[in-house]
């Protein structure tokens, strides 16, 4: 059985629905990605596994991390999850951290909290994180405040902490957004490390569908508040099925010599307040027919490999779009 | 051609750790950078983490004053803080941050803080400004029914385009965007990379694009500086820099972008500690990780100059064998 | 940090002086002290003498040298009504006024600030609703009614407690709650949107995140974000300490500092009223003072500013 389990969550603000029953199952030591335009729901939907998000919101469905429920468990069995088996990392860095208090002392909180180190040793431990997530000379800088940090740094400070707590399962949320390509390359390898060397699990959420790539062993794209396309990492790049996956790849500005525009999904992700009654992608689809707008899709498993929700999915990728992705990578 | 705006020495120190009585320890986050913008070009800054790109950035729009060196606006030094010229100036100069979440008030819907710049320096009020607001909201690609909202209901990507269209409600001359896009997905990314793009373009709209996003930056960016600890290692147009980087920190930033379906192969590990503007090394600031430094290069530190047609900052330039190599 | 402190404190000498300096142009120039004091019959030689005595024949600018000399030795000279020096019937005062403001003082933290949070911690309960109630009632009735209704309930109806007067500790209980409702009504409202504030704040879910219990997420994120505005607010009524009992001091007839600037005002005993007005004066700039180091310690974002320089 899936370490992790989301079973039909359903998140809504306000009587506004902005999840529509997301299914996702994280194996142990997996590492999965997340990736979808802004707003389609990402973080909501980790921010409602762990009871994130505030009072208003109402949530349904089921998330169990090794069969024990967390939707609508009580607060003290949410907060042992939280941190120890599973922990995250968000997307805003700077604002994320406690501004009046010092960064050493908020990694070692988590490990005070989760591996029980006081004093001495935590601190010893905080510098050593810290260390590793790459901030230089830590051991002069675990006193300073986070306004006194580059928003990279926090950002990796924020992996720090998560990480202090030796998680089952990492959630990051845009963990390198804030970061240059070779200190972002620099994480995305110890992240890798980590998971070889504990065997944490990891979600990937993130719009760098090339450090997706780098990381994940599998993909989900969101869309709307759902899940339309999940696969295994080479057959989705190599292979999209659903339109918006090959909008999104086709999106990526890429690294020949022209300036050529880049190629935007036409249209602006739908209000979820007044979503198409079809297929909410239908309205920005080429593919899309009468049909499209009436009917939903369903998630379903295709023959080869992976989900699918699709009426009309982009067949084998056109040779020459082929090519060019090729030269890309 | 006269620069819009120009730097010329350039240095920011910040006071590191702290001490109760007398003077705190301190450390270089700029550390002598001349830059020239011209007008209506994009000049891309990307660089290591902690490199000072935002310091440089917030001293270029005299957000913040530098420790040397001056900024000068078409040829001109930058007027005093808070005096009137400034204000005027700085009302054509807008920075896009980092970090939206910070740059917002969570207190005022977002179709008030995009109304908020033209209401301060009077320029609309009341329908004049509802309109230009939706206007600015349609441009960057926020529904209109998201003008009653607050930050936090927002998501991160629909956040950055608040502050956007907010810098642009002023119809700036020159904007510094720091990391503009990194919290966008790929799709809303093209359009304001098209976007920034269009103003350039159709309003001659001068702009310093801070941002890690390598493949964003090459195809937004006429030219590009590449910074190293607080120094401009590499400077040139960015498809010659992208295309054959010379600076060894260049060649490893560029090899680590991550590709789409492909995953970390083929690119150059960087060794040892990362850089630490609390401890420059000696001579070239890069020589610890480098791979082809000798010794050389911890007695000197390589000013940028040109070899070869274009401007780096190595004493191994001429050794190096051009392109391939890499 | 001693740099942050020194500059602030030569902040509040200045802003002393000025204070001062207003006072004295104001008093000078509102009427003649002697005709005031004497009473407008009083004969021309009487009151020449009075000027005489008082220094106040010199010129503008001399007079107000020398009271500038005698501020900076603290000499304010003799009342010119109860011929003693001034610095000593103001100072008398200040115990009677404190054992009523340090109380109230007390219960609008002590009440008010737990108030609000735990309203903040349970919004929309009914609770957070009684806590809101209430305190727009504390700080919208005025406490000339409020003492009036206390007087009536507990001193006339029930005979618990005297109306008026010094003698045992039952006298300063009404006053003290008079003084206290409003300030615990301001605090309870502020400390709770202080605290709504930072619990809506990302770092709180960081906290959160991280596996904290809620108590702690409570009181070692959110309490020490939210004690920065409020910080300022106490600040404000720690500057009140001394003056801020005048209307109530004088329906108890309590014999403080506040009866003593009704008095001296209403007499143009300038010794005195010089004297207290720097006595209030410092207080409230010393409270200033207090506020601005309590940020310093409170919030490292505005301890260090760019000090390499
Ligand atoms: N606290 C909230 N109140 C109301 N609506 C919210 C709230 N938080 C999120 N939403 C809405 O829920 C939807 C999903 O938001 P979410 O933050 O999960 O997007 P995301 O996929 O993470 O996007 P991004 O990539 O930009 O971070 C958005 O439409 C957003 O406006
Ligand atoms: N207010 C400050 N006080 C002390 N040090 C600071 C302050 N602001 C920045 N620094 C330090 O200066 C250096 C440069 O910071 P800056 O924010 O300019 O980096 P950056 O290149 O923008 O990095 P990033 O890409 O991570 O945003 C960093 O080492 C940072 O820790
Ligand atoms: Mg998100
Ligand atoms: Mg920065």
């Amino acid at each position: 059985m899936a370490f992790v389990s989301i079973r039909d969550l359903k998140v809504s603000f306000d009587g506004v629905q902005v999840l529509h029953g997301i299914g996702l199952d994280i194996g142990r030591g997996e590492a999965v990605g997340l990736v979808g335009e802004s707003g389609c729901g990402k973080s909501v939907t980790w921010l409602a596994a762990l009871s994130l998000l505030p009072a208003k919101a109402r949530i349904s469905g089921s998330v169990r991390i090794d069969g024990q429920e967390l939707i609508g468990a009580p607060g003290p069995e949410i907060e042992k999850v939280r941190g120890a088996r599973i922990a995250m990392i968000f997307q805003d860095p700077s604002s994320s951290l406690n501004p009046v208090q010092r960064v050493g002392k908020q990694i070692m909180e988590s490990l005070r909290l989760h591996r029980g180190l006081k004093g001495a040793m935590a601190r010893t431990e905080a510098i050593r994180l810290m260390n590793m997530v790459g901030i230089p000379s830590a051991e002069t800088r675990v006193d300073l405040y986070p306004h006194e940090f580059s928003g990279g740094q926090c950002q990796r400070i924020m992996i720090a902490m998560a990480l202090a707590g030796q998680p089952d399962l990492l959630i990051a949320d845009e963990p390198t957004t804030a970061l240059d390509a070779t200190i972002q390359a620099q994480i995305l390898d110890l992240l890798s490390t980590i998971r070889r060397e504990t065997g944490m699990a990891m979600v990937f959420i993130s719009h760098d569908l090339g450090a997706v790539s780098a990381v994940c062993d599998r993909a989900a794209v969101m869309y709307a508040g759902k899940i339309v396309e999940s696969n295994e990492i080479t057959a989705l790049f190599a292979a999209p099925r659903h339109p918006y996956t090959v909008g999104l790849l086709d999106a990526i500005p890429e690294l020949d010599v022209t300036r050529a525009r880049l190629q935007p999904i036409k249209g602006t992700v739908p209000d979820p307040k007044y979503l198409p009654t079809g297929c909410a992608f239908a309205p920005r689809c080429t593919h899309a027919t009468d049909f499209c707008t009436t009917d939903q899709p369903e998630l379903k498993r295709q023959p080869d490999s992976g989900l699918l929700a699709c009426f009309h999915p982009a067949g084998r990728y056109k040779t020459e779009t082929l090519t060019r992705r090729e030269e890309l990578v | 051609m006269t620069p819009i705006l120009e730097a010329r020495g350039l240095v920011q120190q910040y006071a590191t750790g702290r001490s109760l009585f007398g003077k705190p320890p301190s450390m270089r986050a700029v550390d002598g950078v001349d830059l020239a913008v011209r007008e209506g070009e994009i000049l891309g800054i990307v660089g290591e983490s902690g490199s000072g790109k935002s310091t440089l950035g917030r001293m270029l729009l005299g957000l913040e004053t530098p420790f040397a060196g001056e900024v000068r606006w078409r040829g001109q030094p930058m007027p005093a803080p808070r005096t009137d010229m400034w204000r005027r100036l700085r009302a054509q100069m807008q920075l896009i941050f980092q970090d939206p979440l910070a740059a917002l008030d969570r207190r005022m819907t977002i179709a008030a803080q995009i109304a908020e710049p033209l209401e301060i320096h009077g320029l609309m009020k009341g329908a004049e400004a509802a309109e230009r607001v939706a206007e600015l909201m349609a441009r960057v690609g926020l529904r209109p029914d998201q003008a009653d909202r607050y930050p936090h209901e927002l998501s991160g990507g629909q956040r950055q385009r608040v502050v956007i269209s907010r810098a642009l409600a002023m119809r700036p001359k020159f904007l510094v965007c720091d990391e503009p896009v990194s919290a966008l997905d790929v799709s809303i990314q093209a359009q304001v990379v098209n976007l920034l793009r269009d103003l350039q373009e159709q309003e001659g709209l001068t702009m310093v694009f801070i941002s890690h996003d390598l493949k964003v930056v090459h195809n937004i960016c006429n030219r590009v500086a590449v910074m190293y600890l607080g120094r401009v290692v590499e400077e040139g147009p960015s498809g010659e820099v992208f295309g054959d980087p010379r600076h060894p920190y260049t060649r490893a930033l560029v090899s680590s972008i991550p590709k789409a379906g492909r995953g970390l192969t083929d690119r150059i590990i960087l060794q040892g500690e990362p850089p630490n503007p609390a401890m420059r090394p000696p001579g070239c600031a890069f020589h610890p990780r480098c791979a082809i430094a000798d010794a050389a290069c911890a007695g000197e530190i390589p000013e940028l100059s040109g070899h070869r047609g274009r401007l780096t900052a190595c004493l191994k330039q001429r050794a190096i064998i051009p392109a391939t190599a890499a | 940090m001693l740099n942050f402190i020194l500059s602030r404190m030569a902040r509040a000498v200045m802003t002393l002086v000025m204070v001062m300096s207003f006072a004295f142009i104001v008093m000078r120039l509102s009427g003649d002290p002697a005709t005031i004091l004497l009473g407008p019959d009083a004969p021309q030689d009487a009151i020449d003498a009075f000027r005489a005595r008082w220094g106040l024949d010199d010129p503008l600018w001399k007079q107000y040298l020398a009271y500038i000399a005698q501020i900076f030795t603290f000499d304010f000279g003799i009342s010119m009504r109860d011929q003693m020096p001034a610095l000593d019937i103001v100072l008398e005062r200040i115990p009677a006024t404190l054992a009523i403001t340090l109380p109230a003082m007390i219960l609008k933290l002590g009440i008010g600030i737990p108030a609000g949070v735990y309203a903040a911690l349970h919004r929309e309960s009914i609770a957070d609703r009684g806590v809101i109630t209430l305190s727009i009632f504390g700080f919208t009735i005025p406490s000339f009614v409020l003492a009036l209704v206390l007087v009536l309930i507990f001193s006339v109806q029930l005979g618990w407690l005297p109306s008026g007067g010094q003698d045992s500790w039952q006298h300063a209980i009404l006053p003290i709650v008079t003084l206290s409702v409003g300030g615990i009504g301001i605090m309870a409202r502020f400390s709770r949107s202080a605290m709504i504030e930072v619990l809506g704040q990302p770092y709180i879910r960081t906290a959160m995140a991280k596996g904290l219990s809620w108590r702690d997420v409570v009181w070692k994120h959110a309490l020490p974000n939210a004690s920065v505005p409020i910080v300022t607010l106490v600040g404000f009524m720690v500057g009140a300490l001394i003056a801020g009992a005048a209307v109530v001091e004088s329906i108890f007839s309590w014999p403080g500092v506040g009866r003593l600037i009704v008095s001296s005002v209403a007499n143009r005993d300038l010794a005195v009223v010089q004297c207290l007005l720097l006595v209030i004066a410092s207080s409230m700039v010393a409270a200033n003072l207090l506020v601005d180091i309590a940020y310093g310690l409170l919030d490292p974002r505005l301890r260090s500013k760019r000090s390499a320089h």
